[in-house]
């Protein structure tokens, strides 16, 4: 079965772009949110696998939402901000990485989730 | 006394009076036991009193607050005891009280006339004006910097949620096209190219706005940015003892931009082989340290960078010093009021 990913980003070309892009490496992407409130209720509605979640969304930051969502999916961070320390705050609040949005692809939020 | 005499005596008093009412100034006379001797017009539009009614009252009771009478009063007896003058001959700043009560700063300067009796004058000058357009004014410094901060802070995210975002969605088209391209497609050359130059592009981009603002600051603090920035620099830096907490985004960017310029500073000039950054919280300042083990000798007059750094952190009520004797390693220290 194919692994589920949820994405949550308030700018609909990144969406847009995201899901063609993980689709074609055979994710399925089950859902998109523009912001916090709607991403944690399609997070505990839809119960993906994995949440790839925006740090700067409109009604909150992405790094502050992390606890906020169902614990059994995987939170990825993802901002065109590519800081390395982005990373360890991702992880210090409980995500399971930090990906920028320059280096998505299907394979890099598998490995992501499997170095997890 | 002579005819002659008595007319340059009369001619001299006439003077003095014509001074004491157009003087600017408060003037006002008083003797040993404290009693107000003379009062001239300025001292009656200062402190609301007629000179009829303030001659020969207690000075204390008429123009002193209450809370600071007694301080006055035993100031005097110190003196007439044989004391050294405290406040004789000398610009001070103490506070004044009007005839309805209010209170007022002023500036004052008392001399003692040589008789047999003891006599004081004293100048007075209502300052309230000058210390309310130095508030103002320091508020308005403060005010600067930190809409500074805020552009600087808006221009970050512009760039990240405008062009930033349009490059990252161009990168992953291409990205799509060339998974879809053939190896052996005359294509796939040409895209890989374009995705390697739109990498460079991104990155400049990054760069560019990192150094107007650095946005795991504004997400995570201190901490992580300055461990990002020290990561960044060719010279080992020693991290120490950054606290986690969260302050204001002007005295977190200050503090950071003092750290980020002091390290640039180091690498360019300093020849050093090892710097450390500390910041501490104390008496509710952020106290930033900075030092090398360099060749010494920066001048923070010499270049704008650390002047600039001094400017600002004066107009938030904080300091800038730079310990760098010739040879001798440079310690820049700065403190950051927590409250700007």
């Amino acid at each position: 079965m194919r692994a589920t990913v949820l994405i949550v980003d308030d700018h609909a070309g990144f969406r847009a772009g995201a899901r063609r892009m993980l689709e074609a490496e055979g994710w399925d992407v089950v859902g998109e949110a523009v912001d916090g409130a709607s991403g944690v209720d399609a997070a505990r509605s839809l119960t993906p696998d994995v949440v790839l979640l925006d740090l700067n969304l409109p009604d909150a930051s992405g790094l502050e939402l992390v606890t906020t969502l169902p614990a059994s999916a995987a939170v990825v961070l993802t901002s065109t901000h590519e800081e390395e320390e982005l990373d360890d705050l991702a992880r210090e609040r409980g995500a399971r990485g930090f990906l920028p949005k320059s280096s998505l692809s299907g394979a890099s939020l598998a490995a992501i989730i499997a170095a997890g | 006394m002579t005819t002659d005499a008595t007319t340059s005596t009369q001619a001299d008093n006439a003077a003095l009076t014509a001074v004491l009412a157009a003087a600017l100034d408060a003037v006002i006379t008083m003797d040993g036991t404290g009693r107000v001797l003379s009062f001239n017009p300025a001292a009656e539009r200062t402190f609301g009193y007629r000179a009829a009614d303030a001659v020969g009252r207690d000075m204390a009771d008429l123009i002193v607050p209450p809370d600071l009478r007694d301080a006055h009063r035993r100031g005097l007896s110190r003196h007439l005891a044989g004391a050294d003058p405290v406040v004789l001959d000398q610009r001070i700043e103490i506070t004044g009280m009007r005839a309805d009560g209010s209170e007022f700063p002023l500036e004052l300067t008392v001399t003692r006339i040589a008789a047999e009796q003891p006599l004081f004058v004293g100048y007075l000058r209502d300052i309230s004006d000058r210390r309310r357009a130095e508030a103002e004014l320091k508020a308005s410094r403060a005010r600067l910097v930190t809409a500074s901060y805020e552009a600087r802070r808006r221009i970050e995210r512009d760039l990240h949620d405008g062009a930033q975002q349009h490059l990252v969605m161009l990168s992953m088209t291409l990205r799509l096209v060339r998974a879809q391209t053939p190896d052996d497609s005359p294509l796939a050359e040409l895209v890989d190219q374009a995705i390697r130059e739109l990498g460079e592009a991104t990155a400049e981009l990054r760069e560019l706005a990192r150094g107007i603002h650095p946005a795991v600051l504004t997400q995570g603090g201190l901490r992580p940015a300055l461990r990002a920035l020290t990561r960044r620099m060719p010279v080992p830096v020693d991290l120490t003892d950054i606290p986690d907490g969260r302050w204001g985004a002007a005295v977190e960017a200050t503090a950071y931009f003092v750290v980020a310029e002091a390290l640039t500073n180091v690498a360019r000039y300093a020849d050093a082989q090892q710097a450390s950054v500390s910041v501490r919280e104390e008496d509710g300042k952020l106290v930033v340290c900075v030092s090398d083990d360099g060749r010494g000798g920066a001048d923070v007059n010499a270049g704008s960078g650390l002047s600039g750094l001094r400017d600002r952190l004066d107009a938030l009520g904080g300091t800038l010093e730079i310990d760098s004797p010739p040879g001798g390693g440079t310690r820049l220290l700065a403190e950051v009021p927590c409250e700007s």
